[in-house]
């Protein structure tokens, strides 16, 4: 009798590749290209780079998030990205932004292999814990490594990329540039947890118990820290190009917080959920700002609201309304884990 | 040599501060599974409480010290009843709350005091000297209340019936509730217990350092630390891992200095985790 | 009945036309990205207390007339949250509104994200940072509200050796910018006058120093520079070294404070031996302004003494757009305000520095004060006279 465990889930039970979430997510992420050509607004411009960078790196989160394990290092590799794309192009002057968005995923995706074999046997709280003083950690070598950091006064000055040879350098073109590298996150994000859905399912659900029927949860839990760096390295590049400067303020250990709360308020069942927690709260803090010192207690009091009004985040909540609207129960959200077939099935 | 045993001395004040951070800490994570991102702000307002206590009303300092530990208790008692049971079955809600509830706290402080420190002088000054050692009264004063408290909640949690249930509650939760043990009840005390003596250690410690309202920012990052180096819902835990990260710091930064003593103190926790994942005193967490 | 109603149209319609014309009058909108929140928010509050003020004056003595129309002066501030994102956010929705005058940010960090988004918005600002590249030829419409160290930490130093003797010394700072340039600047300056330095960073978010501490008393340093660190970290800095029983002169050459130091601290007695730079020396034209400001807005001015040289600061801008006749256009604003004297009515006069040191002379020197407690007494404080590069 073979008792060995199929390498791969069977083609029938992986269903759509996409779930209706993730359409929609990237619906709005391709919509943002149009931004650039239609506004010279530069608050709809600085706002809307502003909101892409957040959900970019918040995807970080995201995908960490698919395993069960909350990532405080979404700074660290944006700085890893960040910096690497500063350096490339004021030392070696490469502005090309193909080259500098495949050093930017490349680099701290590579980083996060070392790192992910010696922290990633943690779980829960300690996990969130390393990966804070990872954080911490990447702060302070930025501070050390002076000459080659530009050390607390970071690199200032970056050229301006170039996309086939034309600068990217007007307030319309920098947010084109961040434009492009969330799309390409998405997608990337996208395809990476919808492919080994039900791996992460299984082991977000009980790794042990994962483990014992076969999954090889170390490899999933590798290969998911390295995208989720990459990832976040995108969001590191968009952040100095906006900037024109690597600076260590941009990488702070406390903004990682930022990222997990616009995960969590968004609605971490899905891509989706990332991104209007992003825009929600991004707009939110701008919002504020209005308002001075005011600004952190009325953001405070927001997220409050919002997590206790709104279990399943945002999303959850919008799309539990529009299932019951459509008379369906809502037992189990679109964009979910589901092992098989589509949504309706119950649990 | 001299300069040796004076860091050892910091070491160990440092300790104290951080064992009474982290005894609070380790209780509510311990027995509600809740990590409290608003420990600091609990911390910074229980300074303030005894600061409008003793400066602007007059009233003596210990007094100020209780009013900030019941103060604190109290406002503990109300959150968690109100706002945090709702969500408590989610861990990652509860951080939001919590977070949430810490930035309007540090909003509150700024908007009715101001963004200065205030003077907030401790009632004893002076400072015991051998040769180039030193030790500040205050300082010995707060290690007293340090020890105290480490014996108060020792009691309470190995030798008291509240103690037993809160400890039952953390092992096991529905059995513990399917034995008659009421968690509305004991998870607002437990919650409490921990605020007040935040509070209190704000009462104690911000006249020996700084009053104002930023000072509860790094309160978090030491206070978690320390309980997962020490290991999860372990007190003696959390008490060793305290006393070693405050030596450890303090060597550190007397001589390295003190960007490359953080450096060196976060490396070295970092590598103690790897090597041993579940702390120094936990037990081994077999959940995803 | 029609007739009546025709005229009426006619009328109203003669008479919006004249509003139209009306309309285009000078409203000049100044930006201000100030940090009004976490432990640099006093900072935030004194830059927007102080342009607030210089618009109710410019309007109520109508300082700024265009064509002949007296303009209207607002403000809009915004919380930059002292971080290069906060700054560069704050000043998009600045830029969103039109509004091309810019006075502020405060922190080097903010200042490090205005830079880009103001010279791609074309906008002229009046900025502080005591960054070694807070203003450079890059930048050519930001201007510079007044020295850092680089111009009036020599003058205090010289004070200090005048009334004690020290050869060496520890200079500590926090390890960010605002820490690094004031401290690395500092420490030039006591070489230059021949004393030997150690340099001190501490972590951000520490609040307890006695490591630091007994590590610069193991230093045999003579004497102490707090650089630009927070208030609230100098001052426990300072009672814990005199604790550890340090009795050397202890140097504040960074932005104003001492105050809330001497709080923390513990009184003047344990601040013993202090020396700072005050932003102004204190007479009674300073005093005039004081009293001008509670007059004009109804309530004290902010406490933080740097609400001086922001006022001075906003009303160059407001003659600077004077002289160029343009409330929009920052090159024409920029190109005035190189032509004009450094010169307030309160303060007196100063002069343009910076070529020198930061490659451009666009920073406002004015004349300004060192403060002295020696053996924990307050002296009176000396006045200095402007720092010039000649």
């Amino acid at each position: 009798m073979n008792n060995r465990v199929p390498k791969s889930v069977p083609a029938e039970i992986r269903a759509s590749l996409f779930s209706g979430h993730d359409w929609i997510a990237l619906a709005i992420v391709s919509l943002t290209f149009v931004i650039p050509f239609t506004s010279t607004n530069p608050q709809v411009l600085s706002q809307t780079n502003l909101i892409l960078i957040a959900a970019t790196a918040a995807l970080g989160v995201y995908i960490m998030q698919r395993l069960d394990l909350m990532s405080f290092a979404v700074p660290s590799f944006m700085a890893i990205g960040g910096y690497t794309v500063a350096l490339l192009s004021m030392k070696l002057q490469l502005t090309d932004v193909f080259v500098l968005a495949a050093a930017a995923f490349l680099m701290p995706a590579l980083c996060a292999i070392p790192l992910g074999a010696l922290i990633l046997r943690l779980k829960g709280v300690y996990f969130v814990l390393v990966t804070f003083v990872l954080t911490e950690i990447v702060q302070l070598l930025l501070f050390e490594a002076g000459p080659i950091t530009g050390g607390s006064n970071g690199l200032v000055g970056m050229p301006a990329v170039k996309i086939f040879g034309m600068e990217l350098w007007d307030n319309p073109h920098v947010l084109l540039t961040t434009c492009g590298l969330a799309f390409f996150s998405f997608i990337i994000t996208s395809v990476f947890t919808r492919w080994f859905r039900s791996e992460f399912a299984a082991i977000e659900t009980n790794d042990v118990l994962a483990e014992s029927l076969g999954l090889a949860a170390w490899k999933y839990k590798a290969m998911a820290f390295s995208v989720a760096a990459g990832v976040s390295g995108l969001a590191g590049f968009a952040l100095v190009n906006m900037l024109l400067t690597a600076h260590p303020s941009s990488f702070a250990p406390m903004s990682s917080v930022n990222y997990i709360t616009y995960t969590i308020v968004g609605g971490k069942a899905s891509i989706l959920g990332t991104l209007i927690g992003a825009l929600l709260l991004v707009s939110a803090t701008d919002y504020f700002a209005l308002s001075g010192e005011m600004s952190p207690g009325l953001f405070g009091l927001l997220i409050i609201v919002v997590t206790m009004v709104a279990r399943g985040g945002v999303v959850g909540v919008v799309s539990g309304l529009l299932y019951r609207l459509a008379g369906q129960s809502p037992s189990l959200k679109n964009g979910d884990h589901d092992l098989g077939g589509n949504g309706e099935k119950g649990q | 040599m001299e300069s040796f045993i004076a860091t050892g001395l910091i070491g160990i004040s440092l300790g104290t501060q951080y064992t009474l951070l982290a005894l609070g800490f380790t209780l509510i994570f311990g027995i509600l599974g809740v990590v409290n991102f608003a420990h600091g702000g609990f911390y910074v307002m229980g300074g303030y409480v005894a600061y409008y206590c003793n400066v602007i009303l007059g009233l003596p300092y210990p007094f100020a010290v209780l009013m900030a530990m019941l103060s604190m208790a109290a406002l503990g008692w109300l959150f968690e009843a109100f706002i945090l049971e709702r969500v408590i079955e989610d861990h990652q809600a509860t951080l939001m709350v919590t977070m949430g509830f810490y930035l309007v706290m540090a909003t509150a402080i700024l908007m009715i005091f101001g963004a200065e420190s205030p003077q907030f002088p401790f009632p004893v000054t002076g400072v015991w000297r051998l040769g180039g050692i030193y030790f500040p009264y205050a300082n010995m004063i707060v290690l007293g209340a340090c020890l105290a408290a480490i014996v108060f909640v020792y009691w309470l949690v190995y030798r008291t019936n509240i103690g037993r249930g809160m400890r039952a509650m953390s092992e096991d939760l529905p059995v513990a509730s399917a034995l008659g043990m009421r968690t509305k009840a004991l998870f607002p005390f437990a919650f409490a217990l921990a605020t007040g003596l935040a509070g209190g250690t704000g009462a104690l410690v911000t006249p020996i350092l700084a009053l104002a309202p930023h000072v509860g920012d790094s309160v978090l990052a030491f206070s978690f630390l320390t309980v997962i180096l020490g290991g999860l819902g372990s007190v003696t835990g959390a008490t060793c891992a305290a006393f070693i990260v405050g030596l450890i710091e303090a060597y550190a930064a007397v001589y390295l200095g003190g960007s490359k003593g953080a450096l060196t103190l976060f490396a070295l926790v970092l590598i103690i985790l790897v090597v041993r994942p579940q702390g120094l005193l936990g037990r081994e967490v077999r959940r995803s | 009945m029609t007739l009546g109603l025709g005229r009426l149209v006619c009328g109203s319609l003669i008479a919006s036309a004249g509003l139209v014309g009306a309309v285009s009058a000078c409203e000049l909108k100044i930006g201000v990205p100030a940090v009004l929140s976490g432990p640099a928010a006093q900072w935030g509050i004194a830059l927007r207390g102080a342009t607030e003020f210089v618009a109710k004056e410019t309007m109520e003595e109508k300082r700024l007339v265009i064509n002949g129309v007296a303009c209207t002066v607002s403000v809009k501030s915004i919380d930059s949250k002292y971080s290069a994102e906060g700054a560069a956010s704050a000043t998009s929705a600045l830029a969103a509104e039109g509004i091309k005058v810019i006075i502020g940010p405060v922190g080097s960090p903010e200042v490090t994200g205005f830079k880009p988004v103001a010279t791609r918005n074309r906008m002229v600002a009046m900025v502080n940072s005591f960054a070694k590249n807070s203003i450079g030829p890059e930048w050519p419409t930001v201007f510079h509200i007044g020295p850092g160290p680089s111009g009036w930490a020599a003058p205090i130093i010289d004070v200090g050796l005048q009334r004690y003797k020290f050869k060496t010394a520890a200079i500590v700072a926090p390890n960010d910018q605002g820490g690094t340039d004031i401290a690395s600047v500092n420490a030039d300056i006591f070489k230059q006058r021949g004393v030997t330095v150690t340099e001190e960073y501490y972590q951000r978010g520490t609040t307890n120093f006695a490591p630091i501490v007994t590590r610069i008393m193991a230093s045999n340093a003579e004497a102490l520079d707090l650089a630009s660190s927070p208030a609230g970290d100098a001052g426990i800095i300072v009672k814990q070294i005199r604790q550890a029983g340090f009795t050397g002169p202890i140097f504040r050459l960074g932005g104003p404070g001492t105050d809330e130091i001497a709080r923390v601290a513990g009184g003047l007695d344990i601040l013993k031996d202090f020396l700072w730079y005050e932003p102004v020396y204190m007479d009674d034209n300073m005093r005039a302004l004081e009293q001008k400001y509670e007059k004009l807005m109804g309530s004290v001015r902010p406490e933080n003494s740097d609400f001086f040289r922001w006022t001075f600061a906003a009303r160059m801008m407001i003659k600077a757009i004077q002289a160029a006749g343009t409330i929009d256009n920052a090159e024409k604003i920029a190109a005035a305000m190189r032509t004009l004297p450094v010169e307030d009515e309160h303060i007196g006069k100063g002069y343009w520095i910076g070529q020198k040191f930061f490659g451009i002379n666009q920073e406002m020197s004015y004349p300004f004060a060192i403060g002295v407690i020696q053996g924990g007494v307050k002296q009176p404080l000396i006045r200095a006279e402007a720092v010039s590069e000649k």
